[in-house]
């Protein structure tokens, strides 16, 4: 294959795995705070995506016209209410299930996730329909050979690793994340220790829907259109990732996501028939890697929790 | 009797005469049906369509000199084909449903033939292109206004190889709507021989993702990209045409001839190539009294490339109803003898299948954010250049 | 120990004749007006019941005689069938609930006996509905031989899926059914052969000749071609429901209890869990896949759109709703999942939204669901 072709599948897996580990390291983060599977986690980007969309047509008709501040403002927006958003999920559905076996959370998020989908295509305007998200990233290009390398996806990329890179951060290096950490790994000692335990759910929950905004954001910038449906899909992606990788640890849910990307990349190179096949593929290879692995590729015994 | 009771029973009569002779004054009441896509991707067509026949009802109910008045009931068929052949059972089992305007959706029509035949259900299309829905079965009660995607297809393959371009990769969504475009376009090409089809893509009707397939198109270098599919998916790939940098003429069927499209690439549309059977909805022979009509009743939204012929299906459905009464078998029979019939879309002649023939076909060329017609088009007369044009 | 004695059959079967009488006036309302009092009606009148303890009546009479107003039950969708005789459209959701009863009972032999979770569920159903597509079209295989065939392709493509779903507990569990479901409909949605995004017809049902698809007429009396189809599904549900209900009764249903409630105890006293996990999963989809087998012939279509993850949820959220592991709960639920949109027209827009708000409300506020599992009963009337 001619190296340019190459360099563009290679990208396409990098974008696509950026925005699938994303979505996965919300879901590892949820697990491993609360043990519990926020399945709505995709949905919330979908809203997150139609809340920016929305800011836009907002903006527009007031007349702004300079794009990186639409984006700037469009993403803070976005990420905001998605945070208000996952916290309101935390402390009304999830936190009182606590005590009811882990799938009722599991069921009362997959539900949520529908009630989302549904009240953006039953409630936005025309909200059946796809639509087309501002193509707000300068568009210049450059010519590599066969391969086009275009400055809007290398911005993505970047400001994707920075983000990933950020949250590592906070969870690492910050108190903040010191004490989420310390409930992620024991919730009554933690809790002794003086750690309070709802807030610090809370704000996890915030952190991770505000990861679900971006990625939306992303999304939407990247293929030029949204519509309600891009939730599901990139949730049971990111769920399947953060699995693959062992639920509880970030880099897995980086791995999990990354290495989604690559099997649908092969799938669609090696396989002779429609790229279509490529899901087909990937998912067959989850389900292999499940009865391989029952706990992911990252045992959770031997990761450490975030 | 008393004489209260003696009033009692006048009034009583009198009442009763009153009900007797308002009801003897009412017409009775009949209910036509209609189906298309009212949300999804392709929601504009179906709304157009929908608003379309409801105009049809609307002149006849205002018409003193018709026989019944008329209900009209809409169900909506998603584009999706499961869904199509759900509701299009619920409209035909329902026996007070006489008759229907359905499907704009190729997809849709071809899933539902059977279960029109199935109930006896009376149909006339009119959106659907494929040949296949009146030409594979000889059902009595499937008929069509407009016409087949054979004829726009020819008429591609010809402007393609007038212009001279060479190769041409085709990329056609799964549904039997695209699979038929690939098939009569693939066939029209090599009749006429000059330009050659160097790879042929399907790809899911809902797809997201076209990097897959764009960056083996380009790979490929083709003159062309022949697109046989509707317009949400058309939007996608030609975005993500202009992101990977494959730099080739668009070329589309009736699927993308539609306001969403343009609305949905902005200036990304400019010299998409597009055709369709029929001529435009003000050069028909009606067209300027259904555009009139049409905009005096202010709707949300605008008729569409395929109102005027929704808009005929459901004034034939009408017309017959009013000749022989409102009964699925009569009407059946009384469709079969359709020949020369006026209408806003000019004469209506069934053949032995219920296919109407629409003899003109319309190039089109997007300028400047509008479908225009080749012939008046920049294009044409040299003034701009397509892609890959000397 | 003293038993106590019998509580009477009546309350259960006035509330049968009650709720068939509620189900028929139900189905033939057409102003939506009516049917929103009915709707309001029925609901008003269950609360009424749960809080003034007539429910707890009329579930001991179930539960002590339910070999009786089983019987009854029958009687009473007949009764309902033959009011509706010449309708075709009720008929079909008749025989729709009937037949998603069957599929969420495979569901609840899987979940609510085994604690096997499926999220695939439409999947199954879907193997069944193309099962008969293909046999019908393509071969002359018997036509109830294809339903035997059906539920058991749906076993066997769901032994696939055993290594992973044995292997794995709780949420990665949930994973490998939930990759299935999507990877089935991708999977027919992109090859040919199937029909792809099309989907293939189906052709109606013939047993010795007899051709479900024309209307019948016996005496002067003309019945909906649907009919036919009614029949043999309420033998199916009828059999799927005994089979069930023997299944949770005997000591198969023991060992399954045994094993959902405490896996390491269920271990500690010897039972093989793999091996009862493995029963349940593939009784559950022979069941599904025979449902599903007949549903493609009813309907006369099949296309990979009807058996997507959000259909698989649908079912799954009938089984919250009815109560985990109580059929007859199972068989209300269907009934207000199916009917109630159908008939409410101004909200069939918005019935997802609904059926995602009610399973939250049921899981936040009454997680056992309507009617929920009475702990083992061993014989009808039997007390610990």
């Amino acid at each position: 294959m001619d190296l340019g072709l190459f360099a563009q599948y290679v990208m396409n897996g990098l974008m696509l795995g950026m925005m699938y580990a994303l979505v996965a390291v919300g879901f590892t983060l949820f697990f491993g705070v609360l043990d519990v599977i926020k399945f709505s986690h995709g949905d919330v980007l979908t809203v997150g995506a139609f809340t920016a969309l929305a800011t836009f047509a907002g903006l527009s008709a007031l007349g702004l016209r300079s794009q990186w501040l639409e984006l700037v403002i469009m993403l803070v927006l976005a990420t905001l209410m998605m945070a208000l958003l996952g916290m309101l999920i935390a402390r009304y559905l999830v936190m009182p299930l606590r005590s009811a076996p882990a799938l009722n959370t599991l069921l009362i998020t997959l539900m949520l996730g529908t009630v989302l989908r549904e009240c953006v295509r039953l409630f936005y305007p025309q909200g059946a329909n796809p639509k087309p998200f501002p193509a707000l990233l300068p568009r210049g290009s450059v010519d590599l050979g066969a391969f086009n390398l275009r400055l809007d996806n290398v911005l993505m990329l970047a400001a994707g690793v920075l983000v990933i890179l950020g949250v590592q951060y906070l969870l690492n290096r910050t108190k903040l994340g010191l004490a989420i950490r310390a409930v992620a790994q024991d919730e009554e000692t933690a809790r002794t220790m003086g750690i309070n335990f709802t807030a610090i759910v809370l704000v996890t929950f915030a952190i991770g829907s505000g990861l679900a905004a971006f990625a939306g954001v992303m999304n939407g910038l990247y293929y030029n259109e949204i519509n309600f449906g891009i939730g599901l899909y990139l949730g049971v992606i990111g769920f399947s990732a953060a699995i693959i990788g062992g639920l509880g640890s970030i880099y897995g849910a980086i791995l999990g996501g990354f290495l989604f990307a690559g099997l649908q990349i092969i799938g669609t190179v090696m396989l002779p028939f429609a790229s279509a096949y490529k899901d087909v593929f990937a998912f067959a290879v989850v389900i292999a890697i499940m009865a391989w692995r029952p706990t992911g590729l990252i045992r959770e015994k031997i990761s450490e929790r975030v | 009797m008393s004489k209260t009771g003696q009033r009692m029973m006048v009034g009583i009569a009198a009442i009763t005469f009153v009900i007797a002779a308002a009801t003897a004054e009412a017409k009775d009441k009949v209910k036509v049906g209609f189906i298309g896509p009212l949300t999804g991707g392709v929601s504009v067509n179906g709304l157009g369509g929908r608003n379309s026949a409801d105009l049809a009802v609307r002149l006849r109910n205002a018409d003193t000199k018709a026989k019944y008045e008329y209900e009209l009931v809409v169900l909506d068929d998603e584009c999706k084909p499961n869904v199509a052949v759900q509701v299009a059972t619920k409209m035909a089992a329902d026996n007070e449903i006489i008759a229907g305007a359905t499907h704009y959706c190729s997809s849709t029509a071809i899933a539902t033939v059977d279960t029109y035949h199935k109930f006896g259900f009376p149909v006339i299309v009119w959106g659907a292109v494929l040949p296949d829905i009146t030409y594979r079965n000889k059902y009595p009660e499937v008929h069509r206004v407009n016409g087949t995607m054979i004829n726009q297809n020819d008429a591609n393959a010809e402007l393609i190889s007038k212009l001279g371009y060479k190769t041409i990769a085709v990329i056609h969504d799964t549904t039997d709507y695209g699979k038929g475009h690939n098939e009569y376009f693939s066939k029209a090409l090599a009749r006429i021989g000059t330009a050659k089809i160097v790879g042929t893509f399907g790809v899911t009707a809902e797809q997201q993702d076209f990097t897959a397939e764009l960056t083996k198109i380009k790979a490929l270098n083709p003159d062309v990209i022949y697109f046989g599919g509707l317009t949400p998916i058309g939007v996608r790939i030609r975005q993500q045409m202009d992101k990977l940098g494959v730099k080739a003429v668009f070329d589309g069927t009736s699927g993308i001839v539609s306001d969403a499209f343009i609305q949905g690439l902005g200036p990304l549309a400019e010299g998409t190539l597009a055709f369709r059977e029929g001529a435009p909805t003000e050069k028909l022979p009606g067209g300027k009294f259904f555009i009139e009509k049409y905009s005096a009743q202010k709707y949300d939204n605008p008729p569409e490339a395929y109102g005027a012929f929704a808009f005929a299906a459901m004034d034939m459905i009408l017309d017959t109803i009013e000749k022989v009464g409102p009964d699925r078998k009569k009407l059946i029979d009384a469709l079969a003898d359709v020949k020369d019939r006026d209408s806003i879309v000019g004469k209506i002649t069934f053949d032995d299948h219920g296919q109407n023939t629409v003899p003109v076909i319309t190039k089109y060329v997007v300028q400047d954010g509008k479908f225009v017609e080749w012939d008046d088009s920049e294009y044409a007369s040299g003034k701009r250049k397509l892609p890959g044009q000397s | 120990m003293a038993q106590k004695a019998r509580v009477s059959a009546w309350p259960g079967v006035i509330a049968l004749a009650i709720a068939t009488a509620y189900l028929i006036a139900l189905l033939a309302a057409e102003k939506q007006a009516l049917i929103i009092a009915l709707l309001v009606a029925g609901i008003a009148v269950a609360v009424a019941a749960v809080w003034s303890g007539l429910l707890e009546g009329v579930s001991s009479s179930f539960a002590d005689h339910e070999d009786a107003l089983g019987g009854c039950a029958i009687i009473a969708a007949l009764v309902v069938a033959a009011f509706f005789h010449n309708n075709h459209f009720v008929l079909l959701l008749i025989i729709t609930v009937l037949l998603y009863s069957v599929a969420t009972l495979g569901l609840n032999v899987q979940f609510g006996y085994a604690g096997v979770l499926n999220f695939a569920g439409a999947s199954f159903f879907g193997i069944g509905a193309y099962t008969s597509a293909v046999l019908n079209a393509y071969t002359s295989v018997p036509h109830l031989l294809v339903l035997l065939i059906g539920g058991l392709l749906a076993a066997l493509i769901g032994s696939f899926l055993l290594l992973p779903v044995l292997r794995t507990r709780g949420h990665y569990a949930a994973v490998v059914t939930i990759a299935f479901a999507l990877l089935f409909k991708t999977f027919l949605e992109v090859n040919d052969v199937l029909g792809g995004p099309q989907g293939m017809q189906v052709k109606g049902m013939n047993i010795l000749g007899w051709s479900f698809n024309d209307n019948i007429k016996i005496g002067g009396v003309s019945f909906s071609f649907y009919m036919n189809y009614f029949v043999v599904s309420l033998l199916l549900l009828l059999a799927a429901f005994v089979l069930v209900r023997r299944l949770e009764r005997s000591w198969i249903g023991l060992n399954l209890d045994a094993l959902r409630l405490d896996e390491t105890a269920a271990t500690c006293f010897g039972l093989d869990i793999a091996r009862w996990q493995i029963t349940a999963f593939l009784i559950g989809n022979f069941l599904i896949g025979i449902a599903g087998a007949l549903f493609g012939m009813v309907g006369g279509f099949v296309a990979p759109n009807n058996y997507t993850f959000a259909d698989s949820l649908i079912l799954v959220s009938i089984l919250l709703l009815g109560g985990i592991g109580n059929p007859w709960g199972l068989v209300v639920a269907t009934i207000i999942v199916v009917v109630v949109p159908e008939k409410l027209q101004t909200i069939q827009e918005y019935r997802f939204l609904l059926y995602a708000l009610m399973v939250i409300m049921v899981l936040l506020f009454r997680p056992e669901g309507l009617l929920p599992r009475p702990v083992r009963r061993y014989f009808p009337g039997w007390r610990p």
